[in-house]
């Protein structure tokens, strides 16, 4: 059994490791994605942000992002999932907790929701699952 | 093609939702606000974003915000870090002006600063990047190249196992972008640029993210000293959201990022 351990853990780890390098893939890909969605924003004139959250969504769940607005920029929010998510939709919130209206986009694994803040100080993005089982997806925002 | 018709029906479904506007309210209960993810790289607003706030309530004079050169042999690490924050602020308020000559003296400045610190010898790229956009009053790509140096010095340093160092870039960069923009409100007043200060959350995330640093670094006179300021000027940019700060409280939150300044400059370390 001593001769063995050693060569499970092997395998354990090799397969740890195989797992942590597919979701990082995957994680690269909704960034992409999420990229992608934001550059068409670039075209009015919006800059991206060289930051990015990304992390895993669950079914009926939501994670929530803190972000510092500018009272007078315009911002888009985009968000991207990979599969098994299928829809998702990203949403806003003010300090308080209260929804704000948002211009909104949504294309299956794809959302964004745009946003002219008339007050500075801390907002919340929310990223809903709303189809499909969990998966990796990547926030990245844009202003102007 | 198939790209630009993809951002085409991208931009007319965006328009068609903007057409139609509001999404359904609710509210999100505090507890779930406080579990919020956080991180400096989405959480913290770049120069660069607070400059651009600050342009939409008029003209600003962003070369009358121009400070003398500062000494770029600093020996204590955590001063370079915060002078190198500070800097990179500076290569934004030199892209706002559209003054290339001044973003190529930052720009070098900048890689000294961060030569000290030991970071990548990849951002001796990032200084050749800056010099050929500014030749070219390439202005929009200049402010992406700013902030993905400072990204690249924030990586560099956590690679090194300097993250702690990282908080301080970030900081120096606020506590600069705030001098200046709180020095052009005060010479043309009005309530929309005043009612980009607003930030209490922001200054409290940094705060408290020096908090988590090593107790040694914390102990620091410049850290400490740093630290114990901005607690008070967290109280001094919580003004209630919808109001403007006034023309006095615009000079009191200059005053003292002012203050925080100097002594972050400043070759004369506190005791």
């Amino acid at each position: 059994m001593k001769r063995w351990l050693p060569i499970l853990l092997s395998i354990f780890v090799l397969g740890a490791s195989i797992a942590v390098r597919a979701e990082t893939d995957a994680e690269v890909r909704a960034r992409k994605d999420a990229l992608d969605v934001a550059g068409a924003f670039s075209n009015d004139g919006f800059k991206i942000r060289d930051g990015h959250w990304c992390g895993v969504l669950k079914p009926h769940d939501h994670t929530l992002v803190a972000v510092n607005l500018y009272a007078g920029n315009q911002y888009w929010f985009s968000a991207a999932a990979v599969e098994p998510a299928k829809k998702i939709a990203v949403s806003l919130y003010d300090e308080t907790g209260k929804q704000v209206t948002t211009e909104s986009y949504n294309n299956e694994e794809k959302a964004a929701a745009g946003f002219s803040p008339a007050n500075s100080g801390q907002y919340f993005v929310s990223v809903d699952l709303v189809e499909g089982e969990g998966g990796s997806f990547c926030l990245v925002y844009s202003y102007k | 093609m198939i790209g630009l018709a993809r951002v085409g029906v991208l931009a007319l479904v965006a328009g068609l939702f903007a057409a139609t506007g509001a999404t359904d309210t609710g509210r999100l209960p505090a507890d779930q606000l406080e579990k919020a993810a956080r991180n400096d790289s989405i959480s913290i607003p770049t120069p660069g974003e607070l400059f651009a706030a600050l342009g939409k309530a008029g003209k600003t004079n962003w070369s009358g915000q121009y400070r003398g050169p500062i000494p770029v042999t600093y020996r204590n690490r955590a001063q370079i870090a915060l002078n190198l924050g500070g800097l990179i602020a500076d290569g934004f308020i030199a892209v706002e002006a559209k003054d290339s000559q001044q973003v190529k003296n930052i720009g070098s400045d900048i890689i000294k600063l961060a030569k000290a610190l030991g970071v990548s010898e990849n951002l001796l790229g990032r200084g050749n990047s800056i010099n050929e956009f500014a030749e070219n009053n390439e202005w929009d790509t200049l402010q992406e190249e700013l902030e993905a140096t400072q990204n690249e010095v924030k990586s560099s340093m956590q690679s090194h196992a300097d993250q702690d160092l990282v908080i301080l870039v970030t900081l120096g960069g606020w506590i600069r972008g705030t001098q200046v923009v709180t020095a052009a409100i005060m010479q043309n007043h009005d309530e929309r640029s005043a009612k980009v200060l607003r930030q209490p959350a922001l200054v409290h995330f940094m705060q408290s993210k020096i908090n988590e640093i090593s107790p040694e670094l914390r102990k620091e006179p410049l850290v400490k000293d740093v630290s114990e300021q901005l607690g008070e000027i967290e109280k001094l940019v919580s003004f209630p959201a919808g109001k403007a700060p006034n023309a006095n409280e615009v000079r009191k939150v200059n005053e003292a990022v002012g203050k925080v300044m100097a002594e972050i400059e400043s070759k004369e370390l506190p005791k």
